[in-house]
């Protein structure tokens, strides 16, 4: 399971005045506690406005390098030079985080990928929004693989997200989720699926065990990467088990190596 | 009709309905139980705030409204349609241009409607110049515009520039919503008011048109 740390997001109001204060120790100890929490891909997202975003995705690319050279950046912005500011700095290949069927990011986007052969996050919704099934999720993404193909873009470097919706606001938003990501990889076997996890769980209460139990679902149906908190302890627990479970850990390694290092499991103080 | 109240309040869905047919068949007044049904509604949403019931009652409270309307209608005297559905206000309402987040901007349609308000819904990722064209042939009272990402600060700005430079802004109370406002917020886009939920934001638009 390839995990993405979503804490270094400008929209969170204390990640926001550190970016604004240029609090680089504030960054560096989010980055280092993620990576060490089991994100081997850091989510940055600047959230600021256009003028500002390419000086801050900068700013932030160095700072979080310089705390966690081994972790991969994956830069999230709709402008494209934000995203192209944070590929030029980047020590390694950073993923782009995201395409979609909206003309304004296959246009600013796409090229980028193409052009540094980046790995790349594929939303399935455009201009009319998201599709409410999964044959329309489908659809798009259809489209979309085309133009990564013609652009030289191995299928192995996208990861599709389903998209997750709340399931308070729409009994069947889950079962919407994970029929599109068998239908995704049954067409596309070399992609890989990946989710912001804890939509599913907008506007309800006790959020963590719901983003649990989704998690376990969606690892069935064939995700293999999900866009987390990594420090929640619980849900990394529950995600190597359920891997181990469905025969993804040989030799149940991982699962064994994460219950000696303490990882998982009840914390032994 | 404390029965009917409760019904609704408790999400007996089966039963707020067979209630709400029996007291049509009764021949009690369509008046009467609307108002079981606002004061029901009252309760769930101060629950709501209360964080015992989320998001999914909302929404049931909503369709059960739906549903009890249609029940309701046929027994409507020119009186009980007047007070059942005079709109207390105008609302234009949308997810600003760049934002695609539709779960508050829905609910709080479904809130506002039900509150006695007219809305015109224009969807998700709208324009300034779509909500000024929309705003010129609705005259609303009212203009809501939702947003999750930050991104939308700079959308809803633009649509407030709007209202300024067409000589407008007074003319309209501007309310700005999503889980990333704040008063800083609201003063960048020169709206206001600014709520991170829905109930919070029908209060205040009750407020304004009182």
């Amino acid at each position: 399971m390839i995990v993405i740390g979503e804490k270094i997001n400008g929209t969170r109001k204390q990640v926001s005045s550190a970016i604004t204060n240029r609090n680089a120790d504030f960054i560096r100890d989010l980055a280092l506690r993620q990576f060490q929490g089991g994100a081997s891909y850091l989510d940055v997202n600047a959230g600021s406005l256009p003028e500002r975003e390419p000086e801050d995705m900068a700013w932030l690319v160095q700072t979080i390098q310089e705390a966690v050279p081994d972790a991969t950046l994956c830069l999230d912005s709709p402008n494209h030079e934000a995203l192209r500011t944070g590929i030029e700095k980047a020590n390694k290949t950073p993923m782009l985080n995201s395409l979609s069927g909206e003309k304004f990011r296959i246009d600013g986007v796409l090229p980028l990928a193409c052009k540094f052969g980046t790995e790349l996050i594929v939303l399935p919704l455009d201009e009319n929004g998201i599709p409410r099934n999964s044959d329309g999720r489908l659809g798009i993404v259809r489209r979309l693989v085309e133009m990564t193909r013609s652009g030289g873009l191995p299928d192995e470097k996208l990861y599709i997200d389903p998209l997750v919706m709340a399931i308070s606001t729409g009994t069947d938003n889950g079962n919407i989720t994970l029929e599109s990501c068998r239908k995704i990889k049954e067409e596309f076997p070399k992609v890989h699926l990946t989710c912001g996890l804890s939509n599913i769980s907008f506007g309800m209460p006790l959020r963590s065990i719901l983003n649990q139990a989704f998690l376990v679902l969606a690892i069935q149906a064939g995700m293999d990467s999900a866009i987390v908190n990594p420090e929640e302890r619980e849900l990394r627990g529950i995600l190597m088990a359920a891997e181990t479970v469905l025969g993804k850990d040989r030799h149940c390694l991982n699962f064994n190596r994460a219950f000696r290092a303490g990882k998982i499991g009840p914390r032994r103080d | 009709m404390q029965d009917l109240v409760n019904a609704v309040a408790e999400m007996m869905e089966d039963e707020a309905m067979a209630l709400t047919k029996k007291y049509v068949e009764k021949g009690v007044p369509a008046v009467q139980i609307i108002d079981a049904y606002k004061e029901a509604l009252r309760i769930i949403g101060k629950r709501f705030e209360e964080c015992t019931y989320f998001v999914p009652e909302l929404i049931l409270a909503g369709e059960m409204m739906k549903a009890a309307s249609e029940l309701i209608r046929p027994i409507m005297t020119d009186s009980a349609s007047n007070a059942g559905t005079q709109k207390i206000g105008k609302l234009l309402l949308g997810t600003v241009e760049g934002d695609i987040h539709d779960i508050g901007k829905d609910m709080v349609h479904m809130l506002m409607d039900i509150n006695g308000f007219e809305v015109l819904d224009l969807g998700v990722d709208v324009p300034a110049q779509r909500f000024w064209d929309e705003y010129t042939k609705f005259q609303p009272d009212i203009i809501g515009m939702s947003g999750l990402l930050t991104l939308a600060f700079e959308s809803m700005r633009r649509v407030v520039d709007l209202l300024k430079d067409k000589g407008a802004r007074d003319k309209v109370k501007v309310i700005i919503g999503g889980g990333q406002m704040d008063e800083q917020a609201c003063k960048y886009v020169g709206a206001d008011a600014f709520v991170t939920d829905a109930v919070a934001g029908v209060n205040i638009c009750k407020g304004w048109v009182a």
